[in-house]
């Protein structure tokens, strides 16, 4: 840490976000640098162009949950050997001392369950699965080599999104608002979405941890009202809400002066954003602003109910309405049984508005400056699973050993991939990528230096990465 | 806020921040204070490469120790000491920390540390290590002011920096104040003005002592301890299911209401189970470390999940009873504190031999009106079994002739079974132990793939053996009472019997598929089916389904009649992904030509085998019974027995520890890294290095340990507590990083203070609080002090660390909700019992895995006090979260206090606040229109504000409200949105 930054550090812990923070991270910690550097005002809810640490590439993200973990072999990473060796046991060799979740290591190999083919001017192989994707693999970065620590889905949900794999410590996108603020004035800086069902890892995976709950991540719902309370209670209008939030304005006001106490102006502030938000997130959610081409394009209409297509659309709005970490979740990966049913489903769902979102984006000049991951908690084995008595049958356990995951966007190097795995899929050959090293690669992109950003939590220094992780250069364009 | 105002108040506080530095400069040219001002210097910039870790230490110097830093430091000579010319160089290659991550030292720093080695670079021990010094009372010079020792602390620092002590609250705010604070809910206005009619000392003091005196004092105390404790009533992690241990939450509140002294009240959660004649309460006491989250996803690793659960154990326990941050030692040699790698396996050691039972905490109500229902049901079945006139042999009756027609063939089938219990036995895990009746108990861990080898003794029988029977028995120690170890994942209780294999000397005993008293097992049933166990197919096994607590059997003939007169094995091999051994089951064998497994339960059949014919008056009783219970033939019959049977009530098994006995002890084992994977050496229990003195015994299990931390020895346990119990009432302690009292904490603002108060909680001399947190609580409130007027600190201390002005803050979300209902008139008074479900969107828990429920509570548990608010650890209780309460997933020592817009949209949308300002408005209408029948609206205004605020309104205060209800006044309900603004202003939620 530079001088600086522990000066911050102690400003930040001690005093600022206790006392002055009025939420949702509009004051941040690159704000509160850029106005100590340069010595003077500057606007506190202003991005800063040059990044925390160095120039950032992106803006923002929009991280494409997908929870359940797809099944890298039979989307990308395409294996002809486990054709070949269909049926038989993998050699003791590769396997030994490996832990499963439900599979015995003695478990047959599983044949790739699609056709593979190749794309773009990159000549990625795809599985017939992903049509969609296939038409912008070129704007794409595909990472076949990410390995976890983790082989349940709770914990390997957690140590994606906080660095560890146990509940308690601040998500990638507390960490983001934390360091360099929201973009937005009237929404919050942090948003996670949901489709398909619900997630293993909780409300631990958007929480603020030990940063200041300003921090936290804010669930929107793709129906009804997006945030919790954000509509008037039954029976209270816009008049009534705002006379109230003026009156409570002047009260308060009064408060703050008898008692010289500046704190009172946060509440104030925080009223006055709640009323603004109220009026701005039903218009993010209005998709009768979207032309009918857009609506075909992602896959939704305007009265779908919360499919994944409707959250990537709602993703790009509010990335254009500056909310800095959008997190969308699709659950019903988890394919122990049927893998080829399952992984086909799943596509369905999803492959048309992931395409639709790089397409869009580019389209509005966004996806230079919006980094766009794409990714589950851990892969699924070479092995097949099978039980009687859950009644399982062709699926695929966890296996935490090599994965795939894409990026695009915010000064990603396309078309291009990166890593290798052995023959059966089974581990990584070439270009190991950890976790935590996506993680330093997600803050680097947004000028952070992963390993400087740190709070100080009970006598130590924490960070996103704990102790690990490296930027993987070749990603960075 | 504009945002100029924002900038503005940046700026201010970046230079309040740098003034605060600034006063702890010395202006003078003395010797610094090791502990206070170069300490942090050698901890910031020197520790983690020349700490005391070993592992990553650098040029083998270490500066952390006086003879390390011989090395590089000549006493009073800087000039000759390499540390100082390090630091100082202008060389980058040279320079000291490294350039590459680390900045240089600054002037001030340079200076302390220069005069330091100028006064003989002296080492003093941390000042949180050190026993507590004798302080005495400082002198102050405005002798009016103090009324008590911690006022003169407080003054004799304010005099020392040319400030003076606000002047006193309001009586109506310091009434509220102590309200909130000792009761956690405000006073009625009337309680306000009896007081402010008589704001004497006395009186004052007799308000205290009444509110130390009230059961809501343990509730308003209990909240902030089971934030340590990370009480939830989940599990955790994905699946996050509910779990009960809210006879805890009950003792915790019990044990705070009796002012149980802090080092008893710490023994017995820590240890409560190895206490002599240990009680009930004392068992549920052990509660306290089965807090931790258990995660039930299928397919995990169990004993990885126990390790990261003995983890939180001992960091938990570093927190709460030593302020220290032990989880940096989890992985390597902590880099500032004085704790190694090795003494945090060895404090883990000292917690780690016991198992985690459930015990029974029903309460002796329950206890008896399930007896009460019980003996109806047996009432009941004999009067049935009367008046079918099933035992009489001369009847007509049908039904006696049905019942003659099925005792006939029960007889018939009926064999003579005979127990062997095990000569030996050994499993991958678990423990097996024999039992006086000859089944064997399972205990003590267990994987997902547990093999149980039992040598069974040779039989000298006439016959020789046709079948052997495994019985899955019941017992109370087992989960859900067995008869299963699965404690996770599948159903409590579970088992999973996958596969048998018997040996003989000569080699496989042939079985055949045999049977099971389990219904409905047919073949293709993975489950049920016998045949199961004999398909070498780890994956179908034969187990109980439906409820835990039921004794089933399996009798697996043998293909050839065997004389086992040889020692013969038994192999059972229990393969689940979850655990699922057989906890508690009995071996018999029969010679006999038939043997079948048998619905009676096994006590009856053997009875019945020995009986002569006819059967005698009270066995023929027993199996009419049976008959009541299990022919279909009866399904009538048993309609009204059955209704009774379901209003027995359920049983409440709460979560506790129990020390293993002294032959299964639990090694503990150094994680490399601290990864569970990594095991190495075996780590002896002891304290960690630091605290060890010699010729004192020194703690070898969980309940020396627990004593240790409660007693002198642990340097840390008077301040931690006594600075816990400050921060309570001042928002923030007098070490103001809360949990961490190391190297890396912030120096006590009021090191005196610190030490007097520490030592005051010990003392046993009856001056002394004897670990009375009441007494604390007491002299703390009764302080000048803490009777200040609420205000702005002055700009010479902006952090209000002198304590000028009483510290404004907002109250903890329990604290805003549960004022609310008291003022509303709506908070229920019933202390304890099971956690509740007030009302919150569905969308809350809709997010969480499982689509748990939240059966949204009407009567008088919708307005609970808010610890009984059912914790969700993945879902938590969205009203309470958003005001920064935790989730209970891990040891929380202080709660952050942020303003979010969330907060207002849920004080002003969510439906449970309008609801109840709602209620306050139509109870105040009422009250009004009590004292008189048309209430003008200023009357009704004043009402509504005292019921929140409880101080007078100011004339311009009641004219705002009074003109907002009359612009309202279309609404329906203009009073509730007047009640609505009231609740929302900031007064409503921080401190008077």
């Amino acid at each position: 840490m530079t001088n600086i930054d522990t000066t911050l550090q102690d400003i930040t812990r001690r005093q600022l976000f206790q006392t002055c923070g009025v939420g949702l991270g509009k004051i941040s910690l690159a704000s509160m640098l850029a106005s100590q550097l340069s010595g003077s005002a500057q606007a506190a809810d202003q991005p800063l162009a040059d990044g925390l640490h160095h120039p950032a590439r992106a803006k923002r993200v929009i991280y494409l949950f997908m929870a359940g973990a797809p099944s890298q072999l039979d989307l990308f990473d395409y294996k002809p050997k486990l054709k070949e060796l269909e049926g038989k046991p993998i050699p003791p060799s590769v396997i030994a001392g490996q832990r499963y979740a439900f599979i015995q290591p003695d478990a047959a190999v599983l044949a790739p369950r699609f056709e593979f083919a190749k794309h773009g001017e990159s000549g990625v192989e795809l599985a017939s699965t992903l049509p969609h994707l296939a038409t912008v693999v070129d704007d794409l970065a595909f990472i076949r080599s990410v390995h976890t620590d983790q082989f349940n889905h709770s914990p390997a949900q957690l140590f994606v999104n906080t660095g560890s794999g146990i509940p308690g410590r601040p998500a990638m996108g507390s960490w983001l608002s934390y360091g360099i603020g929201s973009l937005a004035s009237d929404l919050p800086g942090f948003v996670v979405m949901h489709s398909s069902g619900n997630v293993s890892g909780g409300a631990a995976m958007w929480s603020n941890g030990f940063l200041p709950g300003q921090h936290q991540g804010v669930p929107f719902r793709s129906s009804g009202d997006p945030i919790l309370h954000v509509a008037n209670p039954k029976g209270i209008d816009r008049d009534t809400q705002q006379a109230t939030v003026e009156l409570l304005g002047k009260l308060n006001r009064k408060r703050a002066n008898a008692l010289g106490i500046d704190e009172v102006n946060a509440r104030i502030e925080s009223y006055e954003m709640a009323f603004r938000m109220q009026s701005r997130a039903p218009e993010l959610m209005d998709l009768s602003q979207e032309s009918e081409d857009t609506l075909k394009l992602y896959g939704t209409s305007a009265n779908d109910r919360g499919s994944f297509a409707k959250n990537c659309l709602l993703a790009r709005r509010m990335a254009e309405r500056g909310v800095r970490f959008i997190q969308l979740y699709h659950s019903g990966w988890d394919h122990h049984s049927n893998v080829e049913g399952g992984v086909k489903g799943q596509c369905k769902q999803t492959d048309q508005a992931c395409a639709a979102l790089i397409k869009d984006l580019k389209q509005q000049g966004m996806l230079e400056d919006t980094l766009v991951v794409w990714g589950g908690e851990f892969g699924r084995t070479p092995m097949v699973e099978a039980s009687a008595a859950l009644g399982r049958s062709l699926g695929r356990d966890h296996h935490p050993q090599a994965y795939t995951m894409w990026m695009a966007g915010g000064g990603i190097k396309n078309g291009q991939t990166i890593g290798k795995t052995d023959e059966l899929g089974f581990h990584p050959v070439e270009q190991p990528v950890h976790v935590h090293d996506i993680q330093a690669t997600i803050l680097h992109q947004l000028g952070i230096n992963h390993e400087r950003l740190t709070f100080s939590h009970a006598g130590r220094n924490y960070r996103l990465t704990d102790v690990h992780g490296h930027v993987v250069q070749e990603l960075v364009a | 806020m504009s945002l100029q105002t924002a900038i503005g108040l940046l700026m201010a506080c970046a230079t309040f921040s740098q003034t605060a530095v600034a006063q702890q400069v010395p202006t003078d040219d003395g010797p610094p204070d090791f502990n206070r001002q170069v300490r942090p210097i050698l901890a910031k910039h020197c520790y983690a490469c020349h700490g005391m870790d070993d592992k990553t230490r650098e040029a083998d110097l270490r500066l952390d120790t006086l003879d390390g830093s011989r090395q590089a430091i000549e006493p009073g000579d800087p000039e000759a000491s390499e540390v100082w010319l390090r630091v100082i160089s202008d060389d980058e290659d040279l320079r000291m920390p490294p350039a590459d991550a680390h900045p240089a030292l600054d002037q001030n720093s340079l200076d302390i540390l220069k005069r330091w080695i100028e006064s003989g670079a002296e080492y003093e021990l941390h000042w949180a290590l050190r026993p507590t010094r004798t302080v005495s009372v400082p002198l102050v010079n405005d002798k009016t002011w103090p009324r008590g020792p911690i006022d003169c602390f407080v003054l004799s620092r304010l005099e020392a920096a040319g400030l003076s002590p606000a002047s006193p609250a309001a009586p109506t705010a310091l009434l509220r104040r102590v309200y909130m604070d000792l009761i956690g809910v405000p006073p009625t206005p009337e309680q306000a003005d009896r007081f402010a009619a008589d704001p004497s000392d006395t009186h004052y003091q007799q308000i205290v002592d009444h509110l130390l005196a009230s059961p809501q004092y343990g509730e308003r105390f209990a909240r902030p301890w089971l934030d340590l404790a990370r009480y939830s009533d989940t599990n955790g992690y994905e699946k996050d299911r509910p779990r009960t241990i809210w006879p805890y939450r009950n003792w915790v509140i019990d044990a705070i209401n009796q002012d149980m002294p802090f080092d008893q009240f710490s023994i017995e959660q820590l240890a409560g189970d190895m206490l002599p004649d240990a009680t009930e309460q004392q068992r549920i006491a052990t509660g306290f470390h089965r807090n931790t989250m258990l995660n039930e996803e299928g397919g995990i690793d169990p004993l990885e999940y126990r390790f990261y659960a003995m983890v939180d154990r001992v960091a938990t326990t570093g927190t709460v009873w030593m302020g220290l941050t032990t989880v940096c030692a989890q992985c390597h040699t902590h880099k500032f504190d004085p704790i190694t790698h090795h003494d945090y396996y060895a404090l883990m050691a000292l917690m780690d031999s016991a198992d985690e039972p459930e015990m029974n905490a029903d309460s002796p109500q329950v206890i008896s009106q399930r007896k009460q229902i019980q003996e109806q049901i047996a009432n009941l079945e004999e009067q049935t079994i009367e008046q079918l006139d099933l035992l009489n042999a001369k009847t007509d009756k049908p039904s006696a002739s049905a019942y003659a027609t099925w005792k006939h063939q029960q007889l018939s089938q009926t064999i003579a079974w005979a127990t062997v219990p095990p000569q030996s036995m050994k499993s991958t895990m678990p423990r097996l132990e024999t039992l006086a009746d000859g089944s064997v108990l399972a205990s003590g861990d267990a994987t997902k793939r547990d093999v149980y080898t039992l040598t069974m003794p040779p039989l000298a029988t006439d016959d020789p053996i046709t079948a052997i029977r495994i019985e899955a028995l019941a017992h109370p120690s087992l989960p859900s009472n067995g008869p299963g170890l699965a404690f996770y994942e599948g159903r409590r209780g579970d088992f999973f019997l996958s596969e048998i294999r018997i040996t003989t000397e000569q080699g496989s005993v042939e079985l055949d598929i045999g049977s099971t008293s389990v219904p409905n097992a047919k073949k293709g049933n993975g489950k049920t089916f016998p045949g199961n166990v004999l398909d070498e197919n780890g994956s179908t096994g034969w187990s109980i389904p439906g409820g835990s607590g039921q004794s089933h059997r399996l009798v697996l003939p043998l293909k050839q009649a065997t004389r086992l007169d040889q020692p013969w094995t038994i192999e059972l091999l229990f393969e689940r992904h979850y655990v699922a051994g057989l906890g508690h089951f009995r071996i018999d064998v029969t010679g006999d030509k038939n043997p079948a497994a048998s619905a009676l339960p096994s006590d009856l059949q053997f009875e019945l085998a020995q009986s002569p014919q006819p059967l005698p008056a009270d066995l023929d009783q027993q199996l009419a019974t049976q008959y009541l219970r299990l022919s279909p033939a009866m399904a009538e019959q048993r309609k009204p027995i059955d209704q009774l049977r379901r209003r027995l009530p359920g049983e409440t098994r709460t979560l506790v520890m129990k020390q293993r006995p002294a032959d299964f002890h639990r090694e503990t084992m150094l994680r490399h890294r601290g990864e569970y994977l990594q095991a190495r050496e075996v780590v002896p229990p002891r304290i960690p290095t630091i605290f060890q003195r010699p010729h004192s015994k020194q703690p070898s299990d969980r309940l020396e340990l627990a004593q240790w931390l409660v007693s002198d020895g642990n340097p840390l346990v008077g301040r931690v507590t006594a600075n816990r119990s400050w921060r309570l009432f001042f928002g923030s302690g007098i070490v103001q990083t809360a949990g961490d009292f190391g190297t890396q904490s912030l120096p006590p603002t009021h090191p005196d203070l610190m030490d007097y108060l520490d030592a005051r909680l010990r003392d046993r001399s009856p001056r002394g609080d004897a670990w009375s947190l009441k007494r604390l609580h007491r002299e703390i409130v009764l302080s000048a002090t803490y009777r200040q007027a609420v205000g702005s600190p002055p700009d010479r201390d902006p952090d209000n660390q002198l304590l000028s002005v009483f510290p404004y803050h907002r109250y903890d979300a329990e604290r805003i909700r549960d004022s609310m209902l008291r003022s509303a008139g709506l908070l229920s008074q019933q202390v304890g019992g099971p956690s509740v479900y007030p009302p919150q969107p569905k969308a809350v828990v809709a997010l969480a895995w499982g689509n748990a429920p939240w059966p949204v509570a009407n009567g008088a548990n919708r307005y609970r006090r808010s610890l009984y608010t059912f914790s969700k650890r993945t879902a938590p209780f969205a009203a309470a979260v958003t005001f920064d309460a935790p989730s209970g997933e891990q040891c929380l020592a202080r709660r952050d206090s942020s303003t979010t817009p969330l907060q207002a949209l849920t004080l002003l949308n969510d439906a449970m606040f309008v609801e109840i300002a709602g209620k306050l408005a139509e109870d105040t209408l009422r009250e009004c229109r009590q004292q008189t029948p048309n209430p003008s609206p200023e009357q009704i205004a004043s009402t509504l504000f005292r019921r929140v605020l409880i101080r007078q309104p100011s004339d311009d205060e009641l004219k705002a409200f009074v003109d907002f209800f009359q612009q309202q006044s279309q609404h329906p309900n203009p009073w509730m949105l007047v009640a609505r603004v009231l609740l929302n202003t900031d007064e409503a939620i921080t401190t008077p």
